[in-house]
């Protein structure tokens, strides 16, 4: 099987035992959504307040629910199946590359429902034309945030505290996801270009590819 | 005296000197006394740079050689690079408090970066604290030490992309952007509080062998609590 071959495989299993177990669309999605309310709640009836924060609360609630996704208990693989995949003769860097597609998928599944849910609960004063530059950027942080969810996940894998611990490796090193994604509707907002940041974006997704695919080695040993 | 108190002594006599210059350095005429912090806050982050930047070359070369000196490299360095990360945040923050009258402002991009470095490696070293066997523990923070330093350039950058309060780099290509006598005293600062870098490396690298060491001598221990013969009490 050639790399891409092996990589879709992975991806195309990954999908199908999401599809079974249901982690991203049947608890992840519905708790990010009630997380929505809160904040209006906890506001009070302010409508001005809560259609200027709806934006950034997408953002903050899209990062801290991604971490979920990226870190969703079917992408982590036991030992054995792990065995499994190196006695198959399966690329490393084709297991991460197939993880951060089928994640990927997932993550813009759950970044679509959520900026759908923020717009129609926090009615925000979108500028023109925000679309095509918000969806970019989504499709963009989803991408990012998958490799490092993949990352911290392999890298934290078998340990007692992973999911705390991979957050807390999360979190901080997706800072430039975040402000790339913010800023472009900050930058529409103000007329100013949105290239820089829609740039930032596309080179944290390929540092974080370059690093996985090359670390992927040291990562499945490190897994074990 | 053993290596490290010989470095120990001598960099404290070193910052001795290095404060002697903070002190007598002229003020800059609208920050008065508080433009001072200048000389332990740029040193603390250019170490906390320096060091993150060691944490992943140790981690690079880990991955290549894996050799146990490479990982004790990057732990040693995390711990001081963390420490002084801190300091650098703290020193920023009460500079902030007396020129921009609050310490945390959400306008200065570097302040908020910099906070985020500092917590990528307190992850760095909790991953290294949560992973009891050694070699799992070098692989998986050599992994995380080589990703983590993409931190770095963008604390530094962070200044030139954003609108931000914070001033950019003091040292251009087109000069220096304060007067000669407050840049000489910055810089023996930063040499200063690099030669207590090396020293705390070396200090810290000792006790990683140590506490190696130790841990391969599975009988210390026993020995050290043994329980004490009647006989050899009997004068107590």
């Amino acid at each position: 099987m050639s790399f891409w071959s092996q990589a879709r495989e992975i991806s195309r299993i990954d999908l199908m035992v999401e599809r079974r177990v249901g982690d991203v669309f049947r608890i992840i999605i519905p708790f990010a959504i009630v997380s929505l309310l809160v904040f209006p709640l906890a506001l009070g009836v302010d409508l001005t307040g809560i259609s200027l924060i709806g934006p950034a609360v997408f953002w903050a609630l899209g990062i801290l629910f991604g971490m979920q996704v990226a870190l969703r208990q079917a992408a982590s693989d036991s030992v054995e199946k792990r065995d499994l995949y190196a006695l198959l003769g399966v690329d490393p860097a084709a297991r991460f590359v197939g993880r951060a597609m089928s994640g990927s998928v997932l993550m813009i599944g759950f970044l679509a429902a959520l900026l759908a849910a923020m717009i129609i609960l926090y009615s925000p004063g979108l500028p023109d034309g925000w679309a095509g530059p918000t969806i970019a950027a989504s499709v963009l942080m989803a991408i990012g945030l998958t490799e490092l969810g993949t990352l911290a996940g392999e890298v934290t894998a078998g340990l007692r505290s992973r999911n705390a611990l991979a957050s807390l490796i999360v979190a901080p090193l997706a800072l430039p996801l975040v402000i790339g994604g913010s800023q472009v509707l900050e930058a529409l907002s103000s007329s100013a270009g949105i290239l820089p940041w829609i740039l930032l974006l596309a080179a944290t997704d390929l540092a974080l590819a370059v690093a996985g695919v090359g670390l992927a080695r040291p990562l499945e040993e490190a897994s074990r | 005296m053993t290596r490290v108190q010989v470095l120990l002594s001598l960099a404290a006599i070193a910052m001795i000197v290095g404060l002697w210059f903070a002190f007598t350095a002229p003020v800059d005429a609208f920050q008065g006394e508080y433009s001072r912090i200048i000389n332990v806050h740029v040193p603390s982050m250019w170490l906390a740079f320096l060091a993150f930047g060691v944490v992943a070359f140790g981690s690079i070369m880990w991955l290549i050689r894996k050799k146990p000196r490479w990982d004790r490299l990057a732990e040693a360095s995390a711990e001081i690079g963390v420490l002084f990360s801190a300091i650098g945040l703290f020193t920023g923050m009460a500079w902030g408090e007396a020129v921009w009258g609050r310490a945390w402002d959400w306008g200065d991009a570097r302040l908020a970066t910099t906070a985020v470095m500092f917590f990528v490696y307190v992850g760095y070293l909790a991953l290294r604290r949560a992973t009891p066997d050694p070699e799992a523990r070098a692989r998986r923070s050599a992994i995380l030490g080589t990703i983590a330093v993409i931190q770095v350039p963008l604390v530094y950058f962070s200044v030139n992309m954003f609108r931000t309060l914070h001033q950019t780099q003091t040292i251009r290509p087109d000069g220096a952007a304060m007067p000669d006598e407050m840049l000489v005293a910055m810089l023996i600062n930063v040499a200063v509080f690099t030669f207590l870098y090396i020293a705390l490396m070396v200090a810290r690298i000792d006790v990683a062998k140590a506490e190696a060491s130790a841990a391969q001598t599975q009988d210390l221990a026993g020995d050290a609590v043994k329980a004490p013969l009647l006989s050899e009490v009997e004068d107590v």
